[in-house]
């Protein structure tokens, strides 16, 4: 919001305001009140909105493929959002959070498998597991810039996929090395993380969202959030005035890699399969990078716009044309990253705040014009 | 023991070869700044240009040369001026910028995929090849000749450019630039057309080796993926922008590769590999023969 548009407000209120106390007659605008429609209550209303229709949505989306793909949809959504804390606000390129999604999915399903921990315990065990190793990478890393702390995070998750098709047990654990870890459907039920529809799946994924929005909405507004932001754009500025930059990185990275590993146990629940290849890949670690870019890196919507144009469209296009046309989804996705960063370098993310905005003002100006007339 | 040493041979000739597909990321990272994901990629399209001149016109593998190297040139030079320049100007005073190593990503998934959406995803060779399967036989020990060849042909490349970028006026144009972009440009220098011409040369190295790799090797859509995460490896263990060092890197790893299986497991080398690499990154970021840097 521009101080332009801020003094626009007051003025159209404060001519409302002095309408209402003018008219004797049964003022429509009682002082002291000021009008409903401002742009925050809009704001908040449109949100509340958008949340009721993310809730009620299964009900009227029953079929199973593409509650499946929104769920997917979400799910990516909640992994770049977790990737934005150190991706976005601290400005710096990781390329391996398939890491942390394997540690989780790993970590839940050998402990559910082995000896019956049920996964939402499993879920956080894997979550501080990837904490600790969150920090370990990022303690040697930090230090790197640009190119190299990219190609770093990429050997660390290229390393431990290798590691991972080559280990069938540590100790009592059976990982079973290249073959992957197989979950067999029974027992359904919310204990065990196991439901036979898409649905439960679906408020699962929809409620971690939200729960992630709202810490990085919470974080954005704390001091870590400045100081992350400060220390990403100018460390040595940051520095000077007695930032932590390394520390806040390291509480960045501890952050992100403890939600990105929860969702790797959601991935592990919903496709009851995992596999090193198919978990640990560079492809999903490039695919959070991109969604974030098109989004607009550093925004709070940035990663769910990203996702909510990006995912269906290679879904999509890889269900009616993957037969005659294979790998069409990833040339569409490939022009679409150039066309954003060509266009919009700061991701789709900043013409689209914009244009709400307008919007929004246009609505507060309307029904301010209505109440004069 | 006559083992060993057949295999540390044709380790050296084929790390001399992976380090010749480095060799072009090495040369547009010292210039641009920028990882080039693509690399892999354009090594993919230079492979099939090799194999399409070659089958299609009948000449020689090694005079497809000819033909690939000044066409990579060219569509290095354009892909740079037209796809990533534009990000540049839009992010120009950061150093290092995020958006473009993206876009490589994104040149990469379309390459890769166009090449799998028009060719299918078969693996191809040359057909009437007259290189397939030649050996030179040293008492015991065989030597591929396509290897040897494109060993010899890394060593001329790498001093070929070396001498390209010492000694003539545009190779010092594009130090310059590589060294302090905005001196060069208050010195006459028309930035941006030095980093497409270091794009262009980047990617005709890529061709070259493309050229060397297709006597021996299979050609499929993904085959530049790789080199890509291979080349990565190589230019950070020689040290980014160190034209020797991607050779000599290119030839660790070959060696790695090729002497680890007598000790172990053969997938268990390429997690040897990644632990050198992390290995090098911390304890002397720079690489083994890399100048110095603020990064």
């Amino acid at each position: 919001m521009t101080g332009k548009e801020n003094l626009r407000v007051k003025k159209t209120n404060l001519k409302a305001q002095k309408k209402g106390l003018d008219s004797h007659t049964g003022s429509h605008i009682k002082a002291g009140s000021g009008p409903f429609v401002t742009r925050g209550n809009i704001k908040t209303m449109s949100l509340a909105l958008a949340v009721l229709v993310a809730f009620g949505l299964p009900l009227v989306i029953t079929s199973p493929t593409y509650l499946h793909i929104i769920v997917l949809m979400f799910f990516y959504a909640y992994l770049t959002t977790s990737w934005n804390m150190v991706g976005g606000f601290a400005g710096v390129l990781p390329l391996g959070h398939s890491v942390f999604i394997g540690i989780g999915a790993y970590t839940s399903t050998i402990l559910s498998l082995q000896y019956g921990v049920s996964p939402w315990i499993g879920m956080m065990i894997g979550g501080i597991l990837s904490v600790f190793v969150g920090v370990l990478i990022g303690l040697p890393t930090f230090k790197m810039r640009g190119a190299y702390f990219a190609l770093a995070t990429i050997a660390f998750a290229e390393g431990f996929r290798v590691m991972v098709e080559n280990i069938d047990f540590i100790g009592p654990l059976n990982v079973n090395g290249p073959r992957g870890l197989q979950i067999p459907p029974q027992n359904y039920g919310f204990a065990n993380f196991m439901f036979a529809g898409k649905e439960p799946y679906y408020y699962i994924i929809l409620i971690m969202l939200i729960g992630v929005l709202a810490l990085t909405w919470f974080i954005s507004r704390s001091k870590l959030g400045y100081y992350l932001n400060a220390g990403g754009e100018e460390p040595e500025a940051a520095m000077a005035l007695g930032v932590n930059v390394a520390k806040t990185k390291l509480a960045a990275m501890a952050i992100s890699s403890f939600f990105t590993a929860l969702a790797g146990t959601f991935y592990a629940q919903f496709s009851l399969f995992i596999h090193p290849k198919s978990i640990i890949s560079l492809d999903i670690s490039f695919e959070i990078a991109f969604i974030a870019l098109i989004g607009g890196r550093g925004s709070i919507a940035g990663p769910v716009l990203g996702a909510l144009l990006l995912r269906p469209v290679s879904d999509f296009s890889r269900i009616y044309f993957g037969d005659i046309l294979p790998g069409l989804h990833l040339v569409i996705y490939g022009v679409i990253l150039i066309l954003v960063m060509i266009f919009q370098p700061r991701g789709i993310q900043e013409s689209l705040t914009r244009m709400y905005d307008s919007v929004v003002d246009r609505v507060v100006t309307w029904s301010q014009k209505d109440g004069e007339a | 023991m006559i083992y060993l040493l057949e295999d540390a041979i044709n380790g050296i000739l084929m790390g001399s070869i992976y380090g010749l597909t480095a060799l072009g990321l090495t040369i547009v990272f010292g210039v641009l700044k920028v990882i080039n994901f693509a690399h892999g990629s354009l090594l993919m399209v230079g492979m099939y240009l090799a194999l399409w001149s070659v089958s299609l016109i009948g000449i020689h593998p090694y005079l497809a040369l000819i033909i690939v190297v000044p066409v990579m040139y060219f569509f290095g030079y354009y892909l740079q001026d037209i796809v990533i320049k534009p990000i540049f100007k839009a992010e120009k005073d950061v150093r290092e910028p995020i958006t473009v190593i993206i876009v490589t990503t994104g040149v990469w998934y379309v390459l890769d995929n166009l090449t799998l959406l028009i060719f299918g995803p078969q693996y191809r060779s040359i057909q009437a090849n007259p290189l397939k399967g030649k050996m030179i036989e040293l008492g015991e020990i065989f030597i591929s000749v396509p290897k040897l060849w494109g060993f010899c042909t890394a060593i001329i490349t790498a001093f070929g450019v070396y001498y390209f970028f010492q000694y003539t006026r545009m190779g010092r144009a594009i130090r310059a630039t590589s060294l302090d972009r905005d001196a060069a440009s208050l010195a006459g220098i028309n930035q941006y057309k030095i980093y497409n011409i270091a794009f262009g040369i980047g990617t005709a190295v890529a061709g070259i080796a493309a050229v060397t790799l297709v006597p021996f090797y299979n050609i499929f859509p993904t085959v530049g993926v790789l080199f890509d995460i291979k080349g990565f490896i190589i230019v950070v263990l020689g040290g980014l922008g160190s034209m020797g060092g991607a050779i000599i890197g290119g030839i660790i790893v070959g060696l790695i590769e090729s002497i680890g299986p007598q000790f172990m497991t053969a997938t268990w080398t390429e997690a040897i590999v990644y632990g050198l690499f992390l290995l090098v990154l911390f304890v002397k970021p720079s690489g083994l023969f890399g100048e110095k840097h603020d990064w």
